[in-house]
């Protein structure tokens, strides 16, 4: 047990906990506002885990000095992939909430499933079609006219 | 150059030619010489059908590492003979007066020629196929050939079944790629040797696999049990001309892959040796081959369509053909060989008589019809030809073969099968008499009494064709040699053969003799009636009186609705659609699942798709590997 | 040749000054898109020619491998290149008003070229994201608002698919302690076990988000019914490869295991079934496209699965060939009226239209001798060439698939062929410059038939090429590296 309770695995635990929650809201949220908010959560947990696994105790910012300090340095690849997920995930997250907010205007609603039997309805208008999984009965196998076998 | 390689050039050539000038009026006039010419060109090659080498084209092409070539074997060559006479008459039939009624009723006739030459073009491609890939490529060309025939006709029902067609098609094509993929995976190699050398080499479940695999192939396209529901609809919905030589042909094509793969390469003894000794393949596809006899002409005996009534027809005969090649001795083969030929050149006749009186009176609804053989002499002629040789009775070709195909059953110890064939037949001779007389025999009708004969151009391909129906049945020599080169070259017993027949030790036959004698009874009968008998007195059609009372016009003693009560009465019960009712199920289960995958599709939270999909592949992982590798 | 940068740079700079430019000029902001995009396709040419049968690597950023950024420049990342420029060139929007939407397209083709060419994860990470907000971007522009849920919707999935990818790399990166893709390729052994393999299923399902693969594609009928046909043509024909790259990069080089395959292999066949299955029910033509495009990414997979450089020059044969027919599908579609019914009597409306239309499913059905049957048999016969359950099986489902296919789309032309009657109506508009394209498409695809040979032998050579590590170590890693390797 006690390897658990290193500052990395605390940290650990909190990161991949977050993702969990994140995770979970994306499965059960239907309010959209809080589906963008677990997507972020999720981002950030599996961000989290990213820096950990660059991350060495007591080591130094890895910025070159003199060329050769000697002293253990942090990772820096995966500080520069979480540093670019993050500016990514940011600007996804402003481009999604812009979304959201005309979703909200045109549907008059936040409710993921609302909206997506709306957006199947109006598919299926566009196509002139009726929308899949209505409850219609059925159509019937059609026989040829005049088989009999 | 060899002569094969003029003979596709030909071809070719005709197929382009046709396809730029169909739309003009001398399209008329060219497709029946081009036509001629490419049967010139298969004249020319009759030397392999006395015995003598295979043509082998000098054409080859290698493309992604398969090789493809072509050759002409004696069996080919049969079959071109057969698909190009047809394909004449058809064309002959339609030139003229048909295509310019066709035309008229707002059909795209210029189509429907160029379908033609496209089907004549891909059956030779087919016919001269010299290993499995190019066998498979003319296999498609002549599906989807008849595709284009049968969707022609403007029909909702003619497209639809048309559409069905292709449906089966492409299930025959792929269960064959399945099969010469299984051949092409153990060697490398697409040649036809393979398939015996690799049958040989595989265990017994995949020798299962590929027998039935290649089996369901071809039985699709011939229209063999229980795959026999397309072809009655589609042939009969196609336009006229069309419906003669597709029905004459086209689904023979599937027992020209029968012959050259099953028989040639896997053979008896391959297929002997698959299954149980109680029952082996050959007992399975003779089985399948005597219920295909059956079933569809019984069906055949329910339709009120002439053209319906023979298409299924067309599928009952393809049984016989079975029944006889898969005997494997030289009288059972030889029948069923010639039952081919046999069968084009009546069933040919036959439609175009029945296109013949559509032409003239609109419909081909034996209840509408009657009493037109005053009108039509010379299609009623060529319809009792046509339809003597259907059934099977002497002293026409369609006896020949089928008295050898019972023949080869009786020798070969077969009594059940014998039954089942005789069984067909007499279903056949009971609804081809159907057939003519609800069109031609009993009342005119009021709205027929101005009907005329039909035109030169297309009583000429009728004769021409009752013709063959009865010179290749007086004289069976004239096509025996063919089929003991083609025996020859497919590795069968050779028949021993004359002009008048065939010698065989447990009994010949000469048809000369049998015709002979026939005419003979005739003509004794026709003294006897003219001669000696009472007098008789010739009344006109409506001069009539039944049960004391006179008849006007307008009273229908001419019984053709219902017919058959007591028969049906008998049998109707087993007309229970079971084979519809199988298709049906089959696109249920697929609807069931389709909507299944269709739901998953519609998933509310599609994350939970994602997450599930990692999940899984992470299990799948994990089972895999285990952690610690 | 670090000429080739420009491709990447040059869409990436016109996608910033467009808004600028638009405030002077609208039209020159409307034509500096394509020029650039004919720049490019110029540059692709000269490299071509240029790279011949080699490699070559163009290192930025001051740094050697592996810690640089690297692009890696052979036939098969060039070939994509002019496929990108070409599609964007095709379906440019020149009718819409607008110059974010330029800007959008710009930043697309960027992203895209950058995805062609990277070769490392990180680049690739990158590049990846830009595309995908591109793409979110492009579609929410559109100006229904039913595009815009759908292009909310597809979001959520597509983001949740990128953390995936984005874990996957992490645990690479834990594994080797490198992004580089041919510095991973001298350590596959470390990648081999369990960590690694599920790093790739990681990475093949996120980026398989993009590529239309089987339980994460749920958003492809959406998008696609909601965005017009030109657009579809583009995601459905183009970036949807384009994260098939992405795979292919990682598959080749490093994970080339039968774990892999099998994945990959699995997802195939069932995106084929159940791709075939709903275009089967669906009544409308884009439902019945999108459905059978996700199938035939299926038919990509299977492919894929078959390794080596048989597998990759089986992928770019059925990548080029999809691209053509899908393509040229939809923007066929673009005049075509919605639901089947409507469709009756196009046949004598227009039959050239019904002509191409045959042209492309009969080709997408392999039907000899169009190239769709040299493929599928090529196919087929590696899959039987290396037996065993799966791979018949996935014959099996592949020729199965054709049968359903058949199906409806024969069902869709006999209604066409059909007499036109009171509500049908065929074509909504007279004339549209998409259909121009999808018959010069059908066009290249019957004459692609005649060189079936050539062009298979060409593809195969850049197959040898591609997916041979060595070459692609040799090439991107100082020689020090490779010393380190044994």
């Amino acid at each position: 047990m006690n390897h658990f309770f290193t500052v990395e695995g605390i940290l650990y635990f909190g990161a991949i906990s977050l993702s969990i929650i994140g995770l979970f809201g994306l499965l059960v949220s239907k309010n959209l506002f809080r589906l963008l908010l677990s997507l972020v959560l999720f981002e950030a947990g599996a961000n989290l885990v990213l820096v950990l696994s660059g991350f060495i105790r007591n080591g130094i910012a890895p910025i070159f000095l003199d060329g050769n300090s000697g002293a253990v340095m942090n990772d820096p690849v995966p500080q520069a992939l979480v540093l670019t997920a993050i500016v990514i995930g940011v600007g996804v997250q402003a481009l999604a909430l812009s979304l959201i907010f005309r979703v909200k205007k045109h549907y008059g609603s936040m409710d993921m499933r609302t909206i997506r039997s709306k957006l199947e309805r109006e598919i299926a208008e566009n196509a002139g079609v009726t929308p899949p999984g209505s409850n219609e009965a059925p159509a019937p196998v059609k026989l040829i006219e005049g088989e009999n076998s | 150059m060899t002569l094969l390689d003029h003979l596709f050039i030909v071809v070719f050539s005709c197929l382009i030619a046709i396809s730029v000038v169909r739309n003009l009026p001398i399209v008329d006039k060219l497709a029946p010489v081009l036509y001629g010419l490419i049967l010139i060109m298969l004249v020319r090659m009759a030397s392999v059908a006395y015995g003598g080498d295979a043509y082998l084209s000098s054409f080859s092409l290698d493309l992604l590492g398969f090789k493809m070539h072509w050759q002409f074997t004696a069996l080919s060559w049969y079959f071109a003979i057969i698909t190009l006479v047809a394909a004449l008459a058809s064309a002959v039939f339609m030139s003229g007066d048909w295509g310019r009624q066709y035309r008229e009723g707002g059909g795209n006739y210029g189509m429907l020629q160029l379908a033609l030459i496209v089907n004549v073009f891909s059956m030779i491609l087919l016919l001269g196929s010299g290993d499995l890939l190019s066998l498979f490529i003319g296999w498609e060309f002549v599906s989807w050939a008849s595709f284009l025939m049968m969707v022609l006709s403007p029909s909702k029902l003619a497209k639809k079944s048309a559409v069905k067609y292709i449906v089966y098609a492409m299930t025959g094509a792929m269960a064959l790629m399945v099969a010469i993929v299984m051949i092409y995976a153990v060697n490398d190699s697409l040649e036809f040797e393979q398939i015996s050398i690799v049958f040989a080499q595989m265990s017994g479940s995949s020798q299962v696999a590929l027998v039935l695999l290649l089996f369901v192939a071809f039985a699709i396209k011939m229209g063999l049990l229980p795959f026999h529901l397309w072809q009655a609809v589609a042939y009969a919905e196609t336009p006229g001309p069309g419906a003669a030589f597709l029905g004459a042909i086209s689904s023979r094509m599937g027992m020209f892959t029968i012959v050259l793969v099953i028989v040639q390469f896997i053979g008896l003894g391959g297929l002997k040796s698959v299954g149980t000794s109680f029952a082996n393949m050959q007992t399975l596809l003779a089985w399948v081959a005597a219920l295909t006899t059956i079933i569809p002409t019984y069906i055949a005996l329910q339709q009120h369509d002439a053209k319906r009534l023979l298409a299924w027809h067309g599928v009952g005969q393809g049984g016989y053909m079975l029944l006889g090649i898969i005997m494997f001795d030289s009288i059972g083969s030889a029948g069923g060989l010639m039952h081919v030929l046999n069968h084009a050149s009546y069933q040919a006749a036959l439609f175009m008589t029945v296109v013949a009186v559509m032409y003239r009176t609109g419909t081909s609804d034996l209840n509408k019809l009657g009493g037109l053989v005053t009108q039509m002499p010379l299609t009623f002629l060529v319809m009792l030809i046509g339809i003597i040789g259907l059934a099977g009775l002497p002293p026409m070709n369609g006896f020949v073969s089928k008295w050898l195909v019972y023949r080869s059953l009786l020798v070969n110890g077969q009594p059940l099968l014998f039954v089942a064939a005789v069984l067909g037949t007499l279903g056949t001779i009971l609804s081809v008499y159907k057939l003519i007389h609800n069109t031609f025999l009993g009342q005119l009708r009021l709205e027929h009494q101005n009907v005329r004969e039909v035109p030169w151009s297309m009583l000429v391909p009728m004769l021409g064709l009752s013709v063959i129906v009865f010179i290749t049945g007086f004289m069976p020599g004239l096509i025996l040699p063919w089929i003991a080169s083609v025996q020859e070259s497919v590795g069968l017993p050779v028949i021993a053969h004359h002009l008048g027949g065939i010698e065989y030790a447990k009994g010949g036959l000469d048809m000369i003799w049998v015709s002979g004698i026939l005419f003979y009874g005739f003509g004794v009968g026709a003294l006897i009636f003219y001669f000696l008998g009472g007098k008789s007195k010739r009344v006109h059609q409506y001069d009539n009186y039944a049960g004391g009372h006179f008849l006007t016009s307008d009273v229908r003693y001419h019984y053709s609705n219902n017919f058959y009560p007591g028969l049906m009465h008998l049998i109707g019960t087993w007309y229970r659609g079971s084979f519809q009712w199988l298709e049906n199920s089959i696109v249920s289960v697929m609807s069931f699942f389709s909507v299944f995958f269709e739901n998953i599709y519609r998933a509310k939270q599609p994350v939970m798709l994602l997450l599930i999909g990692v999940v899984l592949a992470l299990l799948a992982l994990y089972r895999n590997l285990g952690v610690g590798a | 040749m670090n000429s080739l940068v420009l491709l990447m740079v040059l869409p990436l700079f016109a996608a910033f000054i467009i808004p600028v430019v638009a405030k002077f000029s609208s039209k020159l902001a409307l034509f500096t898109g394509p020029v650039v995009l004919c720049i490019n396709l110029l540059l692709i040419m000269s490299a071509w020619v240029k790279v011949g049968s080699g490699a070559h690597a163009i290192f930025l950023g001051g740094f050697l491998p592996p810690v640089g950024i690297v692009f890696y420049i052979d036939h098969f990342s060039l070939l994509f290149s002019g496929l990108i420029a070409s599609m964007v060139l095709i379906v440019w929007p020149w009718d819409a008003k607008e110059s974010r939407l330029y800007s959008l397209y710009m930043l697309l083709s960027a992203a895209s070229f950058g995805l062609a060419l990277s070769a490392d994860l990180f680049n690739l990470y990158v590049f990846y994201e830009l595309l995908a907000v591109a793409t979110y971007g492009i579609i929410a522009k559109q100006k229904n608002s039913s595009a815009t849920a759908a292009s909310l919707r597809y979001l959520f999935i597509s983001s949740a698919g990128s953390v995936m990818l984005l874990l996957g790399i992490a645990i690479i990166y834990t594994l080797t302690g490198t992004l580089n893709i041919a510095h991973l390729a001298t350590m596959t052994e470390n990648l081999h076990g369990f960590a690694g393999l599920s790093a790739f299923a990681l990475i093949a399902i996120g980026a398989g988000v993009k590529a239309e693969m089987f339980p994460v594609n749920s958003w492809v009928a959406e998008v696609y019914g909601t965005i017009p046909r030109q657009l579809s043509a583009l995601l459905a024909g183009l970036i949807s490869k384009l994260a098939v790259v992405l795979i292919i990069k990682m598959l080749l080089m490093v994970f080339q295991v039968q774990a892999a395959f099998d994945l990959l292999l699995v997802v195939g066949m069932l995106g084929v079934i159940s791709g075939e299955m709903v275009a089967w029910r669906a009544k409308d033509m884009i439902r019945m496209l999108s459905f059978s495009s996700i199938a035939h990414l299926g038919v990509l997979f299977i492919a894929l699965s078959i390794g080596g450089s048989k597998g990759l020059w089986l992928a770019i044969a059925i990548m080029l060939h999809h691209l053509l027919v899908k393509g040229g599908l939809f923007l066929m579609a673009d005049r075509f009226s919605g639901h089947f019914d409507k469709l009756k009597g196009l046949a004598h409306h227009s039959p050239m239209s019904a002509a191409v239309f045959l042209v492309f499913i009969l080709s997408l059905l392999g039907v000899p001798p169009l190239p769709g049957f040299w493929i599928k048999m090529a196919l087929v016969m590696n899959l039987a060439e290396l037996g065993g359950g799966l791979y018949y099986l996935a014959i099996g489902v592949i020729l199965l698939a054709t049968i359903i296919e058949t199906a409806y789309m024969f069902n869709l032309v006999q209604t066409m062929y059909l007499k036109a009657d009171a509500d049908s109506t065929p074509l909504n508009k007279r004339y549209s410059a998409s259909y121009t394209f999808a018959k010069l498409f059908a066009l290249l695809l019957l004459v692609s038939m005649v060189f079936v040979s050539p062009i298979s032998k060409r593809l195969k050579d850049i197959a040898n090429h591609s997916a041979n590590p060595q070459i692609y170590i040799h090439t991107v890693l100082p020689a020090r590296y490779l010393g380190e390797k044994s």
